[in-house]
């Protein structure tokens, strides 16, 4: 108990996050069941009051974003397999890690006590003024949460850039890297330019809020688009901040699943790159209903339009390591099959939303609420969740149920499919608003919220299926093989299943012509 | 996971990262909250209470195991640091762009209600930081002979001239308020105090790292890493007050 409270190791500590941030995800997703309960018919249903539901949009998306995306791929996935795949021994700064763990923990714990305290905070996730401002609720743990968990991002990602920069394996040049690294690497960076730029931002909420300054209260000289503007500028990069490893990770998943090299690496880390140079000149697509001059929005549309370059490099990567593939179908893999259709769907439902003619009838509406969980939240849960699959038996040295795990998967499959396909009909059929506990006003979207309310039951059931087999799994499943999906990397090939602290019996050096994705 | 419990395996720990990240939840959101959320100074009270001391002991014990590190187990914080900084870098950027944007969208600025700000305090304090960059400079080159004695007369100075900016700072705010211009008497004072607060806030860390170089430093015991690393952001702080001063003051 005490080595795991106030452990140091990297694989630890990763596992940690992992336990953290499905906690959070658990929350959250029962918040989404609540949600989809109210909208179940118009009118008040489920909530006792409107504001209660707007608590519970608040939760799902602070603690699903914060909480769980970010958590679940730069602090689980990021702490568990970079030492690994890189040869080292551990993370530059064992002690710091533990710290980014700690304050990612006590976020989760001032999110949770939305649920004890009077005034609970019921302002989204994006805590727009002057509602956050002039509300009764507690919007001061809304900026903590932020803050809390926004700093051990920041210093999870100087740890791990320190790591990556430095602590490669000998031998192990730039282009020898897992994708997972690179996809790190880069995502990293924009989490590091990015996440203090929000952390203005809502600092300087609370103090107008709580101390009388008057940054976005426009009577006093303020302006209220200053804090959409800063609040965008870090929030879209958090996109990739989820994007970018979790495509990194899908591609070890899928390379090893198919025993091929990813295809066409170096175009693939060119594309990463890119998107890191894009990611910060096309925030203001968010903003195109909010009153932005026309230069501005038409600009951003190109740039937001721009952005497909590098994903369709990497999208084309992902088909393209399929090619003549032997491919194996566990359950890991079934999540990156799937995540291939996800991208799909929620890249192309993007583009309409891009353009500003288009966008300023489908923004607010429920269509961009089932993209942007299409592309975002259910894709990366779907990496989240293969990866789990995938290094289970890495993690504990035990297999999984195979046959449950599958089931589970058909489960979360059909019923994200089944909530939020008749959430893009409405959007663009009748308009249907996001956000809004009640439609009174579109009796005809009735019939679609009931369908979308069966898919979160049925999501719900798969999730709880596969947390059973995981925590089952652990203690109790069969031992498994050494490296049961053949897999060339290091972390397979050099580590004991669990590793051991220090990683590696021995030091790791690697040859030139040494690859990750030695396949053939 | 189970069986590395049965061989007995070593796994390293520390109690530090977990005290102090306890107490920065005790510390500042549970107290911040308390008191201007739910307006109860007795819990507010209460939380600093417990969370200052937490946060001071999990700070000392990470000092304490940073220090009897041997050099070559802790050699990547020279090139992490520059790292940190970039985000450090980025932070003033948001709250300079705030300030820019509010400014030249603003009718007329000063807005009505500003005072004329004096260019003495903010002129004096430039020098001071300036000389403390330097006296810490030379403590680094003292260390490095082995002059451990110049070392902490050295340190003691740039903790002094920290302290005296600090001061500055003070003395600056009250006679500000005096004048009836505060943080919420218009946007300039928002911005004016949410800067300089902010930057004042860094030196205050600044000052905070030092003391935890100089306490070991008086029973014989550094780290040149952390030495440097303190130093580097030092100087960090001093380059932002130029931005601070050109931009507040002067402009």
């Amino acid at each position: 108990m005490k080595e795991w409270i106030f452990t140091t190791d990297h694989k630890r500590v990763g596992i940690l996050y992992l336990v953290g941030s499905m906690a959070a995800f658990a929350v959250a997703g029962i918040m989404a069941l609540l949600i989809r309960a109210e909208q179940f018919n118009p009118g008040l249903g489920v909530a006792s009051e409107p504001t209660q539901y707007n608590t519970w949009l608040y939760f799902h998306g602070a603690a699903m974003i914060l909480g769980f995306l970010i958590p679940g791929l730069t602090g689980f996935a990021a702490n568990y397999l970079i030492p690994l795949m890189i040869g080292a021994k551990d993370v530059a700064f064992p002690r710091l890690n533990a710290l980014s763990l700690w304050l990612f923990w006590m976020g989760i714990v001032v999110a949770l006590l939305t649920f004890v305290i009077p005034d609970a905070p019921d302002i989204m996730w994006t805590g727009y003024p002057p509602y956050s401002i002039k509300t009764s609720g507690n919007t001061a743990f809304y900026v903590f949460t932020v803050h809390l968990i926004g700093f051990s991002s920041i210093l999870g990602a100087v740890n791990f850039l320190t790591t990556i920069i430095y602590m490669r394996a000998p031998g192990m040049g730039w282009m020898q890297m897992n994708v997972f690294v690179w996809s790190l690497f880069t995502g990293l960076i924009v989490q590091l330019i990015f996440v203090p730029v929000l952390a203005a931002a809502v600092t300087l909420l609370l103090f107008d809020k709580y101390l009388g300054t008057h940054f976005f209260d426009a009577a006093a000289g303020g302006d209220v688009l200053l804090y959409q503007n800063l609040f965008w500028f870090y929030s879209h990069p958090a996109v990739y901040v989820i994007f970018l490893p979790a495509m990194g990770l899908l591609f070890e998943i899928i390379s090893t699943n198919t025993k091929n090299r990813p295809f066409n690496y170096n175009a693939l880390v060119v594309g990463m790159c890119g998107l890191v140079l894009i990611t910060g000149e096309v925030w203001v697509h968010h903003l195109y209903t909010s009153g932005m001059p026309d230069w501005i929005r038409i600009g951003q549309m190109l740039t937001t339009l721009m952005i497909s370059v590098p994903v369709g490099v990497m999208v084309m990567s992902l088909w393209g390591t399929l090619y003549k593939g032997a491919i194996s179908f566990n359950t890991g893999m079934y999540y990156g099959a799937a995540c291939l259709f996800l991208l799909l769907l929620g890249g192309l439902t993007g583009i309409p939303l891009a353009m500003t003619a288009l966008d300023l009838h489908l923004a607010e509406t429920s269509f961009i609420h089932a993209h942007f969980h299409f592309i975002m939240g259910i894709f990366a849960a779907f990496v989240v969740f293969g990866s789990v699959f995938f290094y289970f038996p890495k993690m504990t040295g035990r297999m999984y149920n195979e046959a449950l795990g599958k089931l589970s998967f058909w489960l979360n499959f059909i019923g994200v499919n089944v909530t939020f396909w008749p959430l893009f009909i409405i959007g663009v059929k009748y308009g249907m608003p996001r956000r809004y506990y009640d439609y009174a006003r579109i009796p005809e979207a009735t019939p679609y919220h009931h369908v979308a309310t069966y898919g979160a039951i049925m999501v719900a059931l798969g999730i709880t299926l596969m947390l059973v087999n995981w925590i089952y799994s652990a203690i109790k499943g069969p031992k498994a093989v050494e490296n049961p999906w053949r897999s060339a990397s290091l972390e397979w090939t050099h580590a004991a299943s669990p590793p051991p602290h220090g990683n590696f019996a021995a030091p790791v050096t690697v040859s030139s012509d040494w690859t990750p994705y030695n396949y053939k | 996971m189970s069986a590395h419990a049965t061989t007995g395996q070593h796994w390293d720990t520390s109690v530090a990262p977990l005290l102090v990240a306890v107490g920065c939840l005790l510390a500042v959101p549970l107290p911040f909250a308390s008191y201007f959320q739910y307006h109860s100074l007795g819990m507010a009270v209460g939380f600093l209470g417990i969370g200052v001391p937490v946060l001071l002991a999990g700070i000392a014990v990470w000092v304490q195991e940073g220090i009897a590190q041997k050099h070559d187990q802790f050699g990547y914080s020279q090139m992490a640091l520059p790292i940190f900084i970039t985000s450090e870098v980025l932070i003033f950027l948001g709250l300079f762009t705030s300030y820019w944007a509010l400014r030249l969208l603003a009718p007329a600025w000063p807005p009505a209600g500003s005072p004329h700000i004096g260019l003495t305090i903010p002129i004096i304090m430039t020098i001071v930081l300036v000389t403390s960059s330097v006296t810490y400079h030379m403590a680094e080159g003292k260390l490095e002979e082995g002059d451990m004695g110049g070392f902490r007369s050295m340190l003691g100075l740039t903790l002094l001239l920290g302290v005296v900016f600090l001061g500055l700072t003070i003395t600056e705010y009250s006679h500000l308020i005096g004048e009836k211009f505060t943080p919420s008497a218009n946007i300039f004072g928002s911005a004016f105090y949410s800067i300089t607060g902010f930057h004042a806030a860094h030196v205050l860390i600044g000052l905070g790292t030092f003391i935890a170089v100089l306490l070991p430093a008086l029973k014989g015991k550094t780290n040149m890493d952390f030495v440097k690393c303190a130093g580097v952001y030092w100087h960090f702080v001093d380059i932002v007050w130029f931005f601070v001063v050109s931009q507040i003051y002067f402009w």
